[in-house]
């Protein structure tokens, strides 16, 4: 698996405006929101949960070591709304994740929740995620 | 409200900081929304602008709040507390806040009585201007604990359905599963000193016109947070809450606490939020903060988030 793991990929872009607010029961006390590296890895675990969605990935640092890193959305509702699923994420797929945030106390830790910010075996999650915000209309059930 | 400019402009500056709160809700891929419209299980209510452009279907039913209702995409996630008392700072992000000892400063804030504002020093929140680390908070339903009335309407009020019978109005609440009743035989409000505190009170209520249904709450355990910023609330509360069948697709729901022994005055978290209604066959999704799930969670992510270590590079 280690060969498939990519570097990781620290990138505090400078584009906070794309950081879009991730709605949870709880705020971003624990967490830096000016923080975005973007981290590529090998999906380990996929939790669908509440209150929190959450992704662990393993990647390998810039001294070459596997970090195994948490990252949290939001709760199923909210996630469901961005095109989520139960089945999005399964071990083994290849992620490249821009933060929204991370954790101040340095820990593998990140939130999403920056826009277009997951690449899902090479290509956006969810699809039209990249554009988000523009339109999105919900097809009338009435 | 219109007698007070000050407080009219200062309820205005939080309407205007509270839609950013709320953006994710209303942010939707393209191509989703078609998605989710083709399922009959698990539904996802639409994003706001669906609303603008909605057909109208008629004028409201007499007294009849029945059918299936849309918090969610006029903000009624609620995060930094209620729409019109947000427990932010005017100019601040959404997510700029946390830490801070109470909220002196916040947009449009409480009228705390000292023996609030020394309740409200016990709550820890997880979110607001006082919002501690996800582990040490000791908000209620972070322990299991149900969000109890009113926070069930200044918090996640998402999807909600409401059935009529002879004798009352049942509310059903899309979070965590909760449902309460609303008593319209015409018995009046308990003593609260007759009765043992409830998480979700004991209401009454009755229609004053065709279409307004005005509901009064009381014996709300004082174990409950108003919100989700650790707002307190004494024994003595009560609630005062204003259903209006605008048409056929809205209502207008106004809140109003009053607990003088925590508050100097009156204060209306919800005035006039419009919910949607939604289709007939609409199914909820579970959303439920359950013991095991949130164990992992604590164990997983906020606690390994909170824990101290060096700073982030």
């Amino acid at each position: 698996m280690s060969g498939k793991v990519g570097a990781v990929v620290v990138m505090f872009v400078g584009l906070f405006a794309a950081c879009v607010p991730l709605q949870a029961h709880h705020g971003n006390a624990s967490f830096d929101v000016s923080k975005h590296p973007t981290v590529k890895g090998i999906v380990t675990e996929y939790v669908w949960a509440n209150p929190h969605v959450y992704l662990k990935f393993d990647a390998k640092d810039e001294n070459g070591q596997v970090q195994h890193w948490v990252v949290e959305a939001s709760n199923p509702p909210d996630q469901t709304r961005q095109g989520w699923t139960k089945f999005s994420f399964k071990p083994g797929d290849e992620v490249e994740i821009t933060m929204g945030s991370v954790a101040r106390n340095g820990q593998p830790i990140g939130r999403f929740g920056f826009r277009g910010g997951i690449i899902l075996n090479g290509k956006p999650f969810p699809p039209g995620a990249e554009n988000a915000g523009d339109t999105g209309e919900t097809v009338p059930k009435q | 409200m219109a007698k007070c400019p000050m407080l009219s402009a200062i309820v205005l500056l939080a309407c205007f900081f509270v839609p950013a709160v709320h953006a994710q809700l209303n942010d939707q891929p393209k191509g989703v929304a078609e998605e989710l419209a083709k399922r009959k299980w698990n539904n996802s209510p639409p994003v706001k602008s669906f609303y603008s452009g909605q057909k109208n279907h008629g004028p409201a039913p007499v007294r009849d709040l029945s059918g299936i209702w849309d918090g969610t995409a006029e903000g009624g996630g609620q995060f930094k507390g209620p729409i019109l008392h947000p427990a932010l700072y005017p100019g601040s992000r959404a997510d700029d806040d946390a830490g801070h000892p109470d909220e002196t400063g916040v947009v449009n804030p409480l009228p705390f009585t000292a023996a609030g504002l020394e309740a409200l020093k016990k709550n820890k929140p997880g979110d607001g201007v006082r919002a501690v680390d996800v582990a040490n908070t000791n908000d209620p339903v972070d322990y299991g604990n149900p969000s109890g009335f009113p926070r069930m309407l200044f918090y996640e009020l998402r999807v909600i359905e409401l059935t009529q019978t002879k004798n009352q109005i049942i509310m059903l609440d899309e979070f965590d599963q909760h449902w309460r009743h609303i008593w319209t035989d015409g018995r009046p409000l308990p003593d609260i000193n007759d009765v043992e505190p409830r998480f979700f009170g004991y209401s009454v209520g009755k229609w004053t016109d065709d279409y307004t249904f005005e509901a009064d709450t009381v014996g709300v355990d004082d174990k409950t947070w108003l919100d989700n910023v650790g707002r307190p609330h004494s024994y003595d509360m009560s609630v005062h809450e204003i259903w209006h069948r605008v048409d056929y697709d809205k209502i207008e729901l106004t809140v109003t606490v009053d607990d003088p022994k925590y508050y100097s005055e009156k204060w209306t978290g919800l005035n006039k939020l419009v919910l949607h209604r939604l289709s007939d066959d609409f199914d909820m999704e579970e959303f439920i903060y359950n013991g095991v799930e949130t164990e992992d969670y604590n164990k997983s992510v906020a606690g390994e988030a909170a824990r101290s270590g060096k700073p982030a590079k």
